[in-house]
């Protein structure tokens, strides 16, 4: 039954079997839908930072798949459990915008100084090529 | 003309050679007054003041005799003060003031004694007051001297004879009296130059002191800047800009500092190992700024984003509050001939992707103040009904604090290019690289206060202005000279 309230609304989503306590949920939902595409980035429409690291990708010529948390119903918890991965991964100040986070090939890459480190570096490219997201 | 005085004289010469020669003698090196041409100079002296002293020359004639009278005469003294004192006594009326004679020193020592000594010690003492002591020791020693006129008369003739003689060469007799002279100079010279160690010492002891004192006011200013920090207030430069700035300036001092010192071991041909270590050091060192830049970014981001800290030249090139990291490798990369095929490649792809990160930044700040600048426009701009002020103020007040997200990640680019840059140099090419960073801002600022400086044209300048503008155009000259 609660696949299908759930399929109604949540169409999109894969059915969960046994929905556990809500931050774990998000984040299985984050670790999935960060493997769904080559590129995934993590936003929120109103912000210029995540606009930026869209716009590197463009430059690039890459096509990401971009969440907008604020547009997503279950963003909130979204949003905390990349909190929770930034925070376990190392740097982040409390009140700093969680956004832009960015995965590629599923794994996490990071936020918009380590997405420019990797670029600057050149690691970020072989990266794109190895998930499939650049052709050269 | 005897322009040369003796120390003795330097004193009184305001008063003896005072109307023409004050300036040029006041500060004359102690020298031999008495040249081979002892007479010669006395009676030039006497023709040069002649002119200057028209009233009261009754008694020069006999002023005249009296102190070349006592040239002659060869007792030694006993201290320079005596010299002086006793030649300052010589000269109590105008018509001896123009005799730094040998004075009549056994007959005026213990009156005005102490009086000149207190002279004779002092160098610093303006002229002035030299004139008003010697004019007070002339008028009460003129009275005495004009008693002794009458006592010395019969040593005129005498004494004029040995003053005549004095003026052979004094190779031959025993120059007792030069002697006395130079070593009453030296005296002289070498008690004036402890006064001038004395007084350089104290005053390098207060100029310690103030520092001292500067410091803790600096200290204890800081620590309030620190806590007043939250709340800038309406002042022009906030606590924070105003820490940056003095922050800024000392790692501008160093950093000239390591370049030399990276100039110097880049021409020693040190091994690279120790050249490796210094070329580390230096990328550290530009770490720290990019520390310091961000705690800036943090208390005040528009110091850094409107480039108050930099000079305008540098300011011209700026972005996002600093250098643009795709310019500067286009600029470097001729620099660094020779380069192998695979550093050129990683240079080029290094040039692109600065390139590509700083569009994407630019485009950033672009929405950014897009959107402040709808936020601001939002509702009415005419109509004085506006509800909702203070929430748009919220608002913007939420979207102006990404600013400083953008300059803490322009900062960061620049960081990672310069990383990079290091990592595909070989160690002589990144010392030569880091070289060429540093004397490109450089010649930047160096720009920036050639510019500030340079002459402009005044509309109508007034006399006074001319002097100026000649005077700025010269010293523009002369620094394109060196160019």
């Amino acid at each position: 039954m609660q696949y299908g309230a759930a399929a109604a609304e949540q169409a999109w989503y894969m059915p969960v079997v046994a929905p556990s306590s809500a931050v774990e949920t998000a984040a299985e939902r984050m670790e999935r839908l960060a493997s769904e595409s080559a590129v995934v980035v993590f936003s929120v429409s109103t912000c210029c930072m995540c606009h930026a690291v869209k716009r590197l990708f463009c430059g690039m010529g890459v096509h990401p798949t971009v969440h907008e948390l604020d547009l997503d119903p279950r963003g909130r918890e979204l949003e905390r459990a990349l909190a929770c991965l930034l925070g376990a991964s190392g740097a982040s100040a409390a009140g700093a915008p969680v956004v832009p986070i960015v995965f590629i090939g599923g794994r996490l890459v990071g936020a918009m100084d380590r997405v420019m480190a990797a670029h600057i570096n050149g690691s970020l490219v072989p990266l794109l090529k190895e998930a499939g997201a650049l052709w050269l | 003309m005897g322009e040369t005085s003796s120390s003795s004289h330097s004193r009184q010469d305001p008063c003896v050679l005072g109307y023409g020669f004050h300036g040029a003698i006041a500060n004359s090196t102690p020298a031999n007054f008495f040249s081979d041409q002892e007479g010669a100079v006395y009676f030039g002296e006497l023709e040069e003041t002649f002119m200057h002293q028209v009233a009261s020359l009754t008694r020069t004639q006999q002023a005249a005799t009296t102190s070349i009278a006592h040239h002659g005469d060869i007792k030694p003294f006993p201290t320079a003060a005596t010299v002086t004192a006793a030649t300052a006594t010589a000269r109590p009326p105008p018509t001896l003031d123009i005799f730094p004679a040998c004075p009549m020193r056994s007959l005026h020592t213990p009156k005005e004694g102490s009086n000149v000594t207190a002279d004779s010690t002092d160098d610093s003492e303006s002229s002035s007051k030299n004139n008003s002591n010697h004019s007070s020791v002339q008028h009460g020693a003129a009275a005495d001297m004009q008693n002794q006129f009458d006592q010395v008369s019969q040593q005129q003739q005498l004494q004029h004879k040995n003053m005549a003689t004095s003026s052979t060469p004094r190779t031959g007799k025993t120059p007792d009296r030069k002697t006395i002279r130079r070593l009453a100079q030296n005296r002289e010279a070498a008690r004036k130059s402890r006064l001038r160690k004395k007084a350089y010492i104290q005053q390098l002891e207060s100029s310690k002191l103030k520092l001292a004192q500067i410091e803790q006011d600096m200290q204890r200013a800081r620590s309030q800047g620190i806590f007043l920090g939250g709340a800038p207030g309406a002042n022009t430069t906030s606590t924070g800009a105003a820490m940056f700035d003095v922050e800024y300036a000392r790692w501008l001092d160093d950093h000239g500092r390591r370049m030399a010192e990276l100039h110097g071991a880049l021409h020693a041909h040190l091994p690279d190992g120790d050249l490796r270590a210094i070329v580390d050091d230096t990328l550290t060192h530009h770490d720290e700024l990019f520390q310091l830049k961000a705690s800036a970014a943090k208390s005040d981001v528009f110091h850094l984003i409107t480039g108050v800290w930099t000079t305008p030249a540098e300011r011209c090139f700026l972005w996002m509050g600093g250098f643009r990291p795709s310019d500067l490798v286009k600029t470097l990369l001729p620099q660094l001939d020779p380069l192998t095929e695979q550093q050129l490649v990683g240079i080029c792809n290094l040039q692109q992707s600065s390139q590509q990160a700083e569009e994407a930044l630019s485009q950033g700040l672009d929405q950014l103040h897009q959107s402040l600048a709808d936020t601001m426009a939002g509702g009415s701009l005419i109509d004085d009904t506006n509800m909702s002020f203070m929430g748009q103020m919220a608002l913007a007040l939420g979207k102006l604090s990404n600013l400083e997200g953008f300059v803490i990640q322009a900062d960061n680019l620049r960081q990672q290019t310069l990383h990079q840059m290091h990592r595909i140099l070989t160690v002589r090419q990144a010392a030569r690289c880091f070289l060429a960073i540093g004397e490109y801002h450089n010649r930047l600022r160096a720009l920036s206060s050639l510019w500030i400086s340079r002459p402009r044209e005044i509309l109508g300048a007034d006399e006074g202005n001319c002097g100026e503008i000649s005077i700025a155009a010269q010293a523009s000259q002369s620094q394109f000279s060196s160019f």
